[in-house]
């Protein structure tokens, strides 16, 4: 390995020793405040050595790894997202009696399982990110372990997930024995000389299985109301967001190398998937009364839009990287205002719970609204351009069946997003006072983060064309 | 038939007769018992491939400290046959068809494969060997050994995590 | 050994594993039967390994190690599975006072 691979390898190395930082930190028995600061420089740190890295791009470290732009891009939005995700947990998590110190440690660790997802192009690599990431999640999941939900939703998480990754190392085995390497290029290489068998097909299928079970594509979504619900709310909001980034990003990489989009066959099933997840999320999440399942199924919807991007080929990963990114934020402001509304006791999940929050605090019901604004789609907030862009990607694609099923499901979903926002919006009824035990700075910090992700919101939705330039820059870089 | 090739047939049949056992098992500490069986004849395939790295540390790993591990919860909890929740007879049955079914998809699947004529090298070939096998590892492999202590790292925190009181 | 035979094998040991997650309530049961479908792949993968060394040996005295590498990284992911998974069934069992999964239905719509 030479001194430049290294160096290429170096915001991933940043990302290893914050949770190593943390461990000391523990260790010497500092506050959770000093963690979670020190926590934040990290990542802050990691953005730093991305940038400084930069230049070197695109750089191989065979056979495993690639960093290239395609992974700086989502290694950046994952960043970007447990920045986020780890100011939410200070409240929360500073508000529940337990010790919350380790908890950095398994959000960096999974981090880091999800970052090396975005740079493998190998099975081994994908797998070890990928178990990295499991492994710390089933912890994460039952972090909480004095409510019941949350072991409920961690024995569930284990167990699907451990099967599905037995069903993923099985398709890997026969594409293995089709193909003679690991490698995802060889592997394109292989098929373009040799064709597909059975075999391979069926390993394809095994290994869709298990990456559909991760992004909670129907019909693999039975975990995800269950996990979302019984997960504290920043984890619940890092499964939403950091976890679907990395498998989707090792996805794209996969398919991109083997062709996936020049077989029929797995264009079909694909297609099938997508729009039942259309379908099927829109559907589930009309009757929701708790908030949580409801950004469970309404997630499962948007992995269907998101399907239809990846199934336009190349040409749809700008627009899927866009729509990643508005998702992200979105899901971000909504489990923020989710983690600051939590109490003690139980977390703010009832859609009951937020009636009337408008009258109650303004500034919160207007994050909330431009959320949820943005999850429908509505003009002048992300969620506009990102479905829009797909769209036009879908068009030119001429897959004429999924931009109907996408604009259909589209309005179906616009109607429970309104249904909370007119919740929001509705005469209060008479609410006990929230107990407010914690530094007002903190309250602030979070408050400033989400009110910096609305207009955020906003901007991306006024003048999408600067980000898409910059992410196609990136994406040249290959 | 040679000697190779009754070993294959008996270690075939001791994995696959205790690996039905582990599942039809009443008593949770008779079925860790089971797979350990099932384990070893793994293990005698992997020695019989010349994967003699493999065999020793299935053994040490699996054998030894995974069934181990289950061994010790099995009889912290105190489980016996008495305890044991049964699903009904129906919902047995259920998934026993669904398994059968995959079972003949993927035989049906294997049929139509291409794969006659290829063969898996026993006794001979030396890639199993320890020298061999950590040259890789320690080359071209070694990010993924590094990510993978670092994997140990959030395993250990979180049982610590989620094991103390 | 012609590599059908093992690939049988190991299809019926997955199937088996599939079977007795299907079938059994108990946790870990359920568990075991998901390290024997590990064990079905590692196996497969052993056999691989040792096929393609056969094809290409002549090309080069390492083809077909990475199925043996990954063989490796699959039991020490499984370990550590295996580690943070039991630990989270004594959790369940302290809390519920049984391993039997159908007990896990608080969570509903």
């Amino acid at each position: 390995m030479t001194n430049l691979q290294l160096l290429a390898l170096l915001p991933f190395m940043v990302l290893a020793t914050a949770a190593v930082v943390v461990i000391l930190l523990i260790a010497f028995k500092q506050s959770h405040t000093v963690i979670q600061v020190t926590g934040f420089f990290m990542m802050c740190a990691v953005v730093l050595a991305m940038w400084f890295v930069r230049d070197t791009l695109p750089r191989e470290v065979p056979p495993l790894l690639v960093v290239d732009g395609l992974a700086a891009l989502f290694t950046g939005l994952i960043i970007f997202s447990v920045l986020v995700v780890g100011l939410l947990s200070y409240i929360y998590f500073e508000e529940r009696e337990e010790n919350p110190k380790e908890y950095y440690i398994l959000l960096f660790l999974a981090t880091l399982g999800a970052a090396v997802l975005t740079i493998s192009r190998h099975f081994i690599s994908f797998f070890i990110g990928l178990e990295l990431l499991s492994v710390s999640l089933y912890a994460l999941i039952a972090y909480l372990r004095n409510r019941n939900n949350a072991i409920e939703a961690g024995v569930k998480y284990l167990m699907l997930a451990a099967l599905t990754s037995a069903f993923l190392l099985f398709g890997m085995a026969l594409i293995y024995m089709e193909t003679g390497s690991m490698e995802f290029t060889a592997i394109g290489n292989a098929i373009t000389k040799s064709g597909t068998s059975v075999l391979f097909l069926m390993g394809i299928g095994l290994i869709v299985v298990a990456i559909g079970f991760k992004l909670a594509l129907v019909p693999f979504h039975l975990w995800a109301a269950d996990v979302y619900q019984g997960a504290p709310a920043p984890v619940t909001a890092f499964i939403a967001t950091v976890s679907k980034i990395g498998v989707f990003a090792v996805f794209v990489r996969f398919a991109q190398a083997i062709h996936l989009h020049e077989n029929a066959l797995a264009v079909t099933v694909l297609t099938v998937i997508a729009i039942a997840c259309m379908i099927a999320g829109n559907v589930l999440a009309l009757m929701q009364q708790n908030i949580k399942r409801l950004l469970a199924y309404s997630s499962i919807a948007h992995f269907g839009y998101l399907l239809v991007a990846f199934l336009s080929g190349d040409a749809g990963v700008g627009a899927g990287v866009f729509y990643l990114l508005a998702y992200s934020i979105t899901l971000l402001s909504a489990f923020g205002i989710i983690t600051l509304l939590s109490t003690r006791r139980k977390d703010a999940d009832e859609l009951s719970g937020y009636r009337g929050l408008f009258w109650r605090n303004p500034l919160m019901a207007a994050i909330f609204t431009v959320a949820l604004l943005s999850l429908a789609g509505i003009p002048l907030t992300a969620g506009f351009p990102a479905k829009f862009f797909i769209l036009t990607v879908g068009v030119q694609q001429h897959m004429w069946l999924l931009a109907v099923v996408l604009v259909l499901t589209s309005v179906i979903g616009l109607y429970y997003y309104l249904r909370i926002i007119s919740t929001l919006f509705a005469s209060p009824p008479l609410s006990p006072a929230k107990e407010k035990s914690l530094h007002p700075l903190f309250y602030a910090a979070t408050y400033t983060s989400l009110v910096v992700l609305m207009f955020l919101l906003a901007w991306l939705g006024i003048f999408p064309g600067f980000i898409i330039d910059n992410v196609q820059e990136f994406l040249v870089i290959r | 038939m040679d000697i190779s090739q009754v070993l294959f047939y008996a270690l075939s049949a001791m994995a696959l007769g205790s690996a039905i056992m582990v599942v039809i098992s009443r008593n949770p500490v008779h079925s860790v018992l089971w797979l350990i069986i099932t384990f070893f004849a793994i293990s005698g395939h992997y020695i019989l491939m010349n994967a003699q790295f493999l065999g020793i540390v299935n053994l040490i790993v699996y054998a030894g400290a995974i069934m181990v591990l289950f061994l010790f919860v099995i009889m912290l909890m105190n489980l016996n046959a008495e305890t044991e929740p049964q699903k009904n007879k129906w919902l047995k049955l259920a998934g026993v068809v669904a398994g059968g079914c995959l079972l003949l998809v993927l035989v049906a699947a294997l049929k139509q494969a291409e794969v006659k004529g290829k063969v898996a090298m026993l006794e001979t070939g030396d890639i199993g060997l320890i020298r061999n096998l950590g040259k890789a590892l320690f080359t071209d492999f070694v990010v993924p050994f590094e990510i993978s202590s670092i994997l140990f790292l959030s395993a250990m925190v979180g049982a610590v995590v989620i094991g103390k009181k | 050994m012609l590599i059908e035979k093992y690939i049988y094998l190991a299809i019926a040991l997955f199937c088996i594993g599939i079977v007795g997650v299907l079938a059994r309530r108990n946790a870990i049961i359920i568990f075991m039967c998901i390290e024997l479908m590990l064990n079905a792949v590692n196996l497969l993968l052993v056999a691989f390994s040792k096929m393609h060394h056969a094809a290409a040996v002549a090309k080069g005295a390492t083809a077909g190690i990475e199925g043996q590498l990954f063989v490796f990284f699959i039991m020490v992911v499984a370990a550590a599975e295996v580690s943070v998974g039991l630990a989270i069934i004594v959790m369940m069992y302290r809390n519920t006072h049984s391993v039997d999964v159908n007990f896990l239905n608080r969570l509903k719509h």
